[in-house]
C-alpha cells in the first residue's frame, strides 16, 4: 500500500496532522494503537500560541467548536487556570469571581466530581454556593456493579436522558446566577450543550471530571471522522511492528494487523506519544524509542532524571527524540530525511520553540504538515 | 488526683506500643499511648509482613526461633484476619551448600518447629515459582501477615478496654521528681497545643526512635540503626514464602501479601538523622531485583510497585559494621535497677513477630511496678475482627450473600467489617479499583480508626497500594474525607502530601510501566484536575 504520508499515532498531534496533509490533497494513513492522551483532556489548549485562529478553524471544519477568549478557567478541584483557547464544553470565567451565587449539581454517588471542592473554592472568591445531587432511574443501572458509576458510562446514559436531569435541576434551582454541571453532556450530540444553556435563566457551566475526558474522547472521535471523510486511512487498534531503513531514508512500516502487507510512503511522522503511550521506553539503564531506535537525550545516572518533589518539574519530562530544526528525527546523530517527531515524543526539548501540552501536539503537526506540503509544491 | 492522670504512658504507635496498650488495658490499667506520626509509620509497617516460623534463626539463635514460632501459633488464633497461612520454602541454590541443610532442619526440630525436608521436583510443582534449579528445599510454617491491619486491631482493642489514643503528639520531656519519672510533656503536631501528663510508669516503645526517648529522660541506650529496603511487585508472584537456605543475607526472602509479594532486606548501618527519611538507593534496587531473581525468575520480569525502607530498632552489642549479627532478640529494660531512674521502662529489639510477647514482658514489669496481680490474657484472647479461618466463611457469617467488595473488606477488617455500611449501592461503590475498597469501608474507618488524612486511611484500609498507586482512588477519597471533616482546602492540601509520599517509593524504581503510571499520574493531576 502506497501513501505520500504515513502516521504513527491517532492522538491530538497525529490527527491535526493527519487533517492538515489530507486538506491539501495528500492521501495519508494513521495507524493508531487506540487509547491516546485525548481521553485525559483537560478541554485547554495550553501554550497554543500563535496556532489559535489556525486550530479553530481546522477544528471547526471537524465540528469540533473552540472558545476562543482570554479568561479563567474553573479546574476541578476549585482552582482557575488562565486559558486563551478551549473546548466549547470549558467554562471560562472574564474574572475568578465567578457568580453571587452558584447551584452545584453532581449525581449521588458519582465520585469523580468534586462539589465540595468547587464550593470552597468558590466561596473564598465571593459567590455562595449549593450543593445538590440528582439520581434519575434510567442511570439506576450503573449501579448494580460497583465501578460504574464513571464519567464515559454517565455520558452514554445522558445522551438518551439529558432532558430528565434538566427538568430535575429545574426544580432545585431557585435564584443562582450560575449553575455547574459535570462535564458528562453530548457525548455523542455536541448540540445537547446548547440546549442544556438555554434550559435556564442562569448560565450553565459544565466543569471537569477525573478522566477519562468526555469532551476529549467526544474531539477524538471528531477529528478522525474529518479525516476519514476527508479520504484519510485511520488503522484503528493496530501498531507499527517493524521499519525499513535504507541509507537515512524510511521506505516503509509493516503493523500487526496488516501481517506482511508494508506501507510504502515518501513521507512519515512518529506521533507515538511519550511514556504512557509507548513513545518512549524507560528501563532501569536507558530511556529508547522503541521503533526506529531514535537519539534521546538523557543522563546516564538514573538518581538525575527525578525530583523527589512530585509536583516539581520532573526530569524525565523533559527526555525526548531529538531533531534538526525541521522536526527531523536523529538517528546516530544525522537527522532521518523522511521522518518527522511531533507532540509528546518531544518531551520538553522543543519547549522553547512549541510549548508543551496540547500546544506543542498541535504546532509540531503544523510545523510539519507544512514541511511537507511546501516540499510537494 | 491530678488531670490527665493514668496508670501507665506508652510512647510510640507502632505493634509494640499497640499491643503493649492492649495488654495493659486488658489488665485494667489506665493506659495512655501517644504516638509523633499515626499508627504503624515506623519499622512496623515497613517490613515484610513475614510471619515467619523462625526457621531462619534456627542455626544462628535458637531462643529467637523458638519464641517466633511460638507466636506464630497464637497469631494464627488470635489475628486470624491479619494472617494468611501460606506456608514457606527454604530452598537451596547450586550455588549454595546443601550440607547446610541437615544442621538447618536439625535446629528447626530442636527450636520446635516444624521443618520438612521436600523432594525438590515435589517442592517446585507446589511452589512453581521458584527457581527451577534448586537442589533442596525444606518447608517451614511462614506465613504473612498484614502489620497495618494487626496495629489497627490491636490499637482498636486497646481502645475498646478503655486506653486513650493521641496521634500526631509527640514527647517533648518527661515531668520529674528526683529520680523517678512522672509524667511527659507533649506537643500536638495538628492542635498545635502542648500537654502535660502524668503516670507512675512510662513505657518507651518508640522503636529506634527509643533511643531519644531515652535520652530525653535522661538514660542512655546505644541503638544500631540498620536500614532494610525492600521491593513490593505488582502480582503475587509465589503462593507459598520463599527463603534461601543458608545463612541470613542480602535479598532472601519473597513473602506473598494480598495481591502482591515483597522481596528484601538489605541490611545498612545509617545515621541517626537519617532515621526519620529512609531513602532507597539504585544500588539496593539492583541488588534487590538480582537476588530476588534468584529465588524467583519471574521477578525479573515482573512489574515493581514501590520501594521502601525501614529501620530495625537492633539494640546494639558489638562493631559488627551490617548489624546482622546483632541478635534480634527482645530487650526489656527497666531503668530503675539498670539507671536508678524509677518510673521508667524500655522494650525494645525484637520483631514483629515477637511483638506481642515483647508487650507481655514489658507489661508484666509495669503490672510489678504498680504491685497489680493480674495475668496476661493476650495469647487466648482474639483481636476484634478475628473470627473464621477463610473469607468466604467470615463474610457468610455476616451477610447471606456477600458481594465481591464485602469479600473484600472482610479480607482486611475480619468480622469488624459487620460494622461498616455496606447493604446498598452506594456504600457499596468502589473508590479505590485495584484493592477494592468500598464508600462504606472508608467512612467507616473515618469514623472509627481515628484517620485524620489520606495516608491515615491508606494504613487502614489499602487505599492506594495498588497498581494505580492513588492516582485515582486519592482524589476520590479526597471527596470523601472533604466532606467528612467539612474541610476541603485541608482535603487538597493532604492528597498533595499523599501523592509525594506515594512519588517516594515510584521514583527508586520509575522506569517501565512505573514511570508510565507517574506521567500519566503527573499529567491529570497538574494540567486536568488542576492540584
Amino acid at each position: 500500500m502506497r501513501f505520500d504520508t504515513v502516521i504513527i499515532g491517532g492522538g491530538l498531534a497525529g490527527l491535526t496532522a493527519g487533517i492538515s496533509l489530507q486538506e491539501a490533497g495528500q492521501k495519508v494513513a494513521i495507524v493508531s494503537a487506540g487509547q491516546n492522551a485525548m481521553h485525559f483532556f483537560s478541554g485547554n489548549f495550553e501554550d497554543i500560541g500563535p496556532a489559535r485562529e489556525r486550530v479553530s478553524a481546522l477544528f471547526a471544519s471537524a465540528g469540533v467548536r473552540t472558545r476562543s477568549s482570554d479568561g479563567w478557567m474553573l479546574m476541578p478541584m476549585g482552582s482557575f487556570r488562565e486559558v486563551a483557547l478551549t473546548l466549547d464544553d470549558v467554562a471560562v470565567f472574564p474574572e475568578t469571581h465567578v457568580a453571587e451565587k452558584a447551584l452545584i449539581v453532581n449525581y449521588t454517588g458519582f465520585h469523580d466530581f468534586y462539589g465540595t471542592f468547587l464550593a470552597e473554592a468558590l466561596e473564598k472568591n465571593g459567590t455562595s454556593c449549593r450543593i445538590r445531587f440528582v439520581r434519575i432511574p434510567e442511570m439506576e443501572h450503573l449501579r448494580l456493579s460497583p465501578s460504574e458509576m464513571r464519567s464515559v458510562n454517565i455520558a452514554r446514559a445522558m445522551d438518551e436522558h439529558w432532558e430528565k436531569v434538566v427538568s430535575d435541576v429545574r426544580l432545585l434551582h431557585k435564584d443562582e446566577d450560575l449553575i455547574i454541571l459535570p462535564q458528562v453532556f453530548g457525548l455523542k450530540d455536541l448540540s445537547v450543550l446548547d440546549r442544556i444553556r438555554t434550559a435556564f435563566p442562569a448560565r450553565v457551566a459544565f466543569i471537569g471530571t477525573m478522566p477519562p475526558s468526555v469532551p476529549g474522547i467526544r474531539t477524538q472521535m471528531l477529528l478522525k471522522r474529518r479525516f476519514e471523510v476527508l479520504g484519510g486511512t485511520f488503522l484503528m487498534g493496530d501498531e507499527v511492528t517493524s521499519a525499513a531503513m535504507h541509507e537515512g531514508i524510511v521506505s516503509s512500516v509493516t503493523t500487526r494487523n496488516l501481517d506482511t502487507a508494508r506501507l510504502f510512503a515518501d513521507h512519515f511522522i512518529l506521533a507515538t506519544g511519550g511514556y504512557f503511550s509507548k513513545g518512549l521506553v524507560a528501563t532501569p539503564t536507558l530511556v529508547n524509542e522503541p521503533l526506529f531506535g531514535l537519539d534521546i537525550d538523557y543522563p546516564e545516572d538514573r538518581n538525575a532524571w527525578y525530583d523527589t518533589d512530585f509536583f516539581a518539574d520532573q526530569p524525565y519530562l523533559d527526555f525526548g527524540v531529538k531533531t534538526d530544526g525541521a522536526l527531523r528525527a536523529m538517528k546516530d546523530g544525522k537527522p532521518v530525511q523522511n521522518l518527522y517527531a511531533i507532540g509528546s515524543i518531544l518531551g520538553n526539548t522543543r519547549k522553547a520553540d512549541y510549548g508543551t501540552a496540547a500546544g506543542l501536539a498541535i504546532r509540531t503537526a503544523f510545523a510539519v504538515a507544512d514541511t511537507i506540503k511546501g516540499g510537494n509544491v | 488526683m491530678k488531670r490527665n492522670e493514668y496508670d501507665v504512658i506508652i510512647v510510640g504507635g507502632g505493634i509494640t506500643g499497640a499491643g503493649t496498650a492492649r495488654d495493659c488495658a486488658m489488665r485494667g490499667l489506665r493506659v495512655l499511648l501517644i504516638e509523633r506520626h499515626d499508627i504503624a509509620t515506623g519499622a512496623t509497617g515497613r517490613n515484610h509482613g513475614l510471619l515467619h516460623s523462625g526457621a531462619r534463626y534456627a542455626v544462628t539463635d535458637q531462643e529467637s526461633a523458638s519464641e517466633c514460632i511460638r507466636e506464630n501459633m497464637i497469631l494464627r488464633r488470635i489475628a486470624s484476619h491479619c494472617v494468611d497461612e501460606t506456608d514457606g520454602f527454604f530452598i537451596t541454590l547450586p550455588e549454595d551448600d546443601l550440607n547446610y541443610q541437615a544442621k538447618f532442619v536439625e535446629s528447626c526440630l530442636a527450636a520446635g518447629i516444624n521443618a520438612e525436608i521436600v523432594d525438590p521436583k515435589e517442592a517446585l510443582r507446589m511452589e512453581p515459582s521458584m527457581n527451577p534449579d534448586l537442589i533442596g528445599a525444606v518447608k517451614v510454617p511462614d506465613g504473612s501477615v498484614d502489620p497495618f491491619r494487626l496495629c489497627a486491631a490491636n490499637m482498636l482493642d486497646a481502645k475498646l478496654h478503655g486506653a486513650q489514643v493521641l496521634l500526631y503528639t509527640e514527647v517533648t520531656g518527661f515531668i520529674k521528681d528526683g529520680d523517678r519519672i512522672q509524667g511527659i510533656r507533649t506537643y500536638n503536631h495538628q492542635t498545635h497545643k502542648s500537654g502535660e501528663y502524668y503516670a507512675p510508669v512510662t513505657v518507651n516503645a518508640a522503636g529506634i526512635w527509643g533511643q531519644h526517648i531515652a535520652e530525653l529522660a535522661g538514660v542512655k541506650i546505644g541503638m544500631f540503626p540498620a536500614k532494610g529496603a525492600l521491593l513490593i511487585f505488582a502480582h503475587r508472584v509465589n503462593g507459598i514464602v520463599i527463603n534461601r537456605c543458608r545463612k541470613p543475607a542480602n535479598a532472601d526472602i519473597l513473602v506473598p501479601g494480598d495481591t502482591v509479594c515483597v522481596i528484601g532486606t538489605t541490611s545498612t548501618k545509617i545515621p541517626f538523622e537519617e532515621c526519620d527519611n529512609v531513602q532507597v538507593t539504585p544500588d539496593e534496587v539492583n541488588l534487590l531485583i538480582e537476588e530476588g531473581a534468584k529465588l524467583a525468575p519471574a521477578l525479573a520480569s515482573t512489574r515493581i510497585l514501590r520501594a521502601y525502607a525501614g529501620v530495625r530498632p537492633l539494640v546494639s552489642a558489638d562493631n559488627d559494621p551490617s548489624g546482622r549479627n546483632i541478635s534480634r532478640g527482645i530487650v526489656c529494660l527497666d531503668h530503675e535497677t539498670r539507671d536508678g531512674l524509677k518510673g521508667f521502662v524500655t522494650i525494645t529489639g525484637g520483631k514483629l513477630m515477637t511483638y506481642r510477647l515483647m508487650a507481655e514482658m514489658a507489661t508484666d514489669l509495669v503490672c510489678q511496678k504498680l504491685a497489680v496481680d493480674k495475668a496476661c490474657g493476650t495469647a487466648e484472647t482474639p483481636l476484634p475482627g478475628a473470627g473464621g479461618k477463610n473469607f468466604r466463611e467470615v463474610a457468610e457469617k455476616i451477610w447471606e450473600n456477600p458481594t465481591t467488595v464485602q469479600k473484600a473488606a472482610v479480607g482486611r477488617l475480619g468480622m469488624a467489617a459487620a460494622r461498616m455500611q455496606s447493604s446498598d449501592s452506594l456504600s457499596q461503590s468502589l473508590v479505590c479499583e485495584c484493592e477494592e475498597v468500598s464508600v462504606g469501608e472508608i467512612n467507616s474507618a473515618i469514623e472509627r480508626l481515628d484517620v485524620s488524612g489520606l495516608t491515615d486511611l491508606r494504613r487502614r484500609t489499602r487505599v492506594g497500594m495498588g497498581t494505580c498507586q492513588g492516582e485515582l482512588c486519592g482524589c476520590r477519597a479526597a471527596g470523601l474525607l472533604a466532606k467528612a471533616h467539612g474541610c476541603a482546602d485541608r482535603a487538597r492540601e493532604d492528597l498533595k502530601a499523599f501523592m509525594t509520599e506515594r512519588w517516594k517509593g515510584m521514583y527508586p524504581i520509575g522506569w517501565g510501566d512505573a514511570l508510565r503510571e507517574a506521567e500519566y499520574t503527573q499529567w491529570v493531576y497538574k494540567h486536568v484536575l488542576g492540584v
